[in-house]
């Protein structure tokens, strides 16, 4: 891969690392050194009925002083006003998210209010923060999101019917506590899904505009991790050492798409997911293959890098024929796996694509992708295929 | 002749070089709002005051560029503020300004999904003003 002599980017990943089966233990000792004592642990329902709240709750005893479930799969502006009112009664000093993209977006936002004040609302924009936001740690109850070490959140704005970005320097996490454990339970459908947002935003940020150097080599050992272990944890979901492997490899993702960012495919699944309520992850996977094919052109390098990662790369192929093996090697990945193939299969109507392609002209990512978009029917194309 | 970046000519030549674009006109004929600019002060490169800059568009109109005060520009639709060195590289075309947004280089308070709609109107008022001879002042 060859970069500008001109190229100039802004790499940035500040957020701690503990890995390893049952550090999830280690959330103490963590929120201590960072001189905290009063933790607020958001989290939702099913992560509760799943047990996996129990260990935690016991591993901080007395400083753990309230709990707060109510998050669904899409969190919203209104929910995080709710989360934040109760962490303000509760004396929060400290968030601990236990959970997936919607709970660790949901803290993030909270964590933004607890120290700057005012309502979700009034954060909207980009770079507003003027320090450290309140300390948070997550412990991520599945692989794919890699909010865990990023700085963007996606909210559901209840007034717009749309999903809106924030993107803030000052609010990645300051601890991400990476316990295989805490993914051993997922089942294979969401073990698929969620691993599939992991390669989505490992393949957009090899095919982004602003993709650099580092987030590069994350992304391709991202997929190399993915394709070698999401298969065996979707096979036999008690295998944590490929757990683990897919757990790192989302958080290299999403130290790759926080620098590099995300396009068209993440434009795409925050609109119908907006509208069809799908699972992010799973719109992301369904998606991305059809992406790839319309990005072909303005992407080959970077789909050289995916192929790359998938060890599909013989040593002296060109460029565009190494691109094409890797819309092949993502199209046998997903059905390897058993991800959905098609939108109309997860509930997702005809008339919901012809929305969602004008909701997806207005989302932050769509200016990131490789391939200029200048018009709704490009996207609608898309949609069409993946339908 | 050059006009010196951030004074009243220059505010003055940008706006009409907007009012008379009939791209601009055609182009920005759904959007709706103020937009400030704030520059943070840089004493060593002459800007020794932050600068509180005051621009309005309505349906493919320009209506009124001038300087203001700090609670003025905090009350636009859109606030987009930062240093001067990368005011500077906007108004050069350096660095483009939705990229510039992403990477945290400028800063923005208000409705990001609809500047990203109305992306090509942002990226003509920056052309408009990027074609303008300007002089700045550590030049």
């Amino acid at each position: 891969m060859a970069y500008d002599q001109d190229l100039e980017f802004i790499y940035y990943g500040p957020t701690r690392v503990v890995f390893g089966v049952g550090s999830s233990r280690e959330v103490e000792v963590e929120m201590s050194s960072l001189g905290c004592d009063r933790a607020v642990v958001m989290t939702d329902p099913g992560i509760i009925k799943a047990g996996l709240l129990d260990g935690v709750k016991d591993t901080l005893g007395k400083k753990c002083v309230g709990v707060f479930s109510d998050i669904p799969q899409d969190t919203g502006v209104g929910i995080v006003n709710r989360a934040a009112d109760y962490a303000k009664e509760c004396g929060a000093n400290i968030i601990i998210s236990l959970g997936g993209g919607s709970v660790i977006d949901t803290a993030k936002n909270v964590c933004i209010i607890l120290k700057e004040g005012g309502r979700c609302e009034d954060w909207q924009g980009l770079g507003m923060l003027s320090g450290p936001v309140t300390p948070h740690i997550v412990i991520p109850t599945t692989a794919g999101t890699g909010s865990e070490v990023t700085f963007a959140t996606v909210l559901f704005d209840e007034t717009k019917g749309q999903k809106v970005l924030t993107n803030e320097m000052f609010n990645a996490p300051r601890v991400a506590i990476l316990d295989p454990k805490m993914t051993e339970k997922l089942p294979p459908l969401l073990t698929a899904g969620t691993g599939m947002d992991a390669m989505c935003h490992a393949v957009e940020s090899l095919h982004s505009l602003q993709h650099e150097p580092i987030a590069d080599g994350l992304a391709i050992h991202a997929i190399r991790l993915l394709s070698r272990n999401l298969p065996a944890c979707v096979d036999d979901g008690s295998d944590l050492s490929a757990r683990g492997q897919v757990q790192i490899a989302a958080l290299l993702a999403g130290w790759a798409f926080g620098n590099a960012l995300v396009g068209v495919v993440h434009a795409m699944a925050h609109s119908i997911g907006a509208i069809a309520r799908v699972p992010h992850g799973i719109a992301n996977g369904i998606l991305l293959p059809h992406c790839m094919d319309f990005n072909l052109e303005d992407a080959v390098e970077g789909y050289g890098m995916v192929a790359e990662g998938f060890g599909v790369r013989d040593r002296g192929m060109d460029s565009l024929t190494a691109a094409r093996e890797s819309i092949k090697a993502m199209k046998a990945f997903t059905k390897r796996i058993k991800h959905p193939q098609k939108l109309s299969g997860v509930g997702v109507k005809e008339a919901d694509i012809a929305r969602a392609s004008e909701l997806c002209m207005s989302d932050g990512s769509i200016l990131n992708n490789p391939k200029m978009i200048i018009d709704s029917s490009q996207v609608l194309e898309i949609y069409k295929k993946a339908f | 002749m050059a006009l010196k970046a951030f004074s009243q000519e220059w505010m003055d030549a940008w706006l009409k070089s907007i009012q008379t674009s009939q791209e601009y006109k055609e182009i920005a004929k759904e959007w709706e709002g103020s937009v400030s600019i704030i520059v943070n002060p840089d004493p060593s490169k002459g800007i020794p005051e932050p600068i509180y800059m005051w621009t309005d568009y309505w349906h493919g109109e320009a209506k009124d560029f001038h300087y203001c005060d700090k609670a003025k520009a905090e009350s636009a639709n859109f606030v987009m503020s930062g240093e001067y060195i990368r005011w500077k590289q906007v108004a050069k075309k350096e660095l483009d300004s939705t990229k510039a947004l992403m990477q945290g280089k400028l800063k923005l308070k208000g409705d990001l999904t609809y500047v990203v709609k109305h992306v090509k109107t942002v990226n003509k008022v920056v052309d408009l003003l990027a074609a303008l001879d300007t002089v700045f002042p550590d030049d």
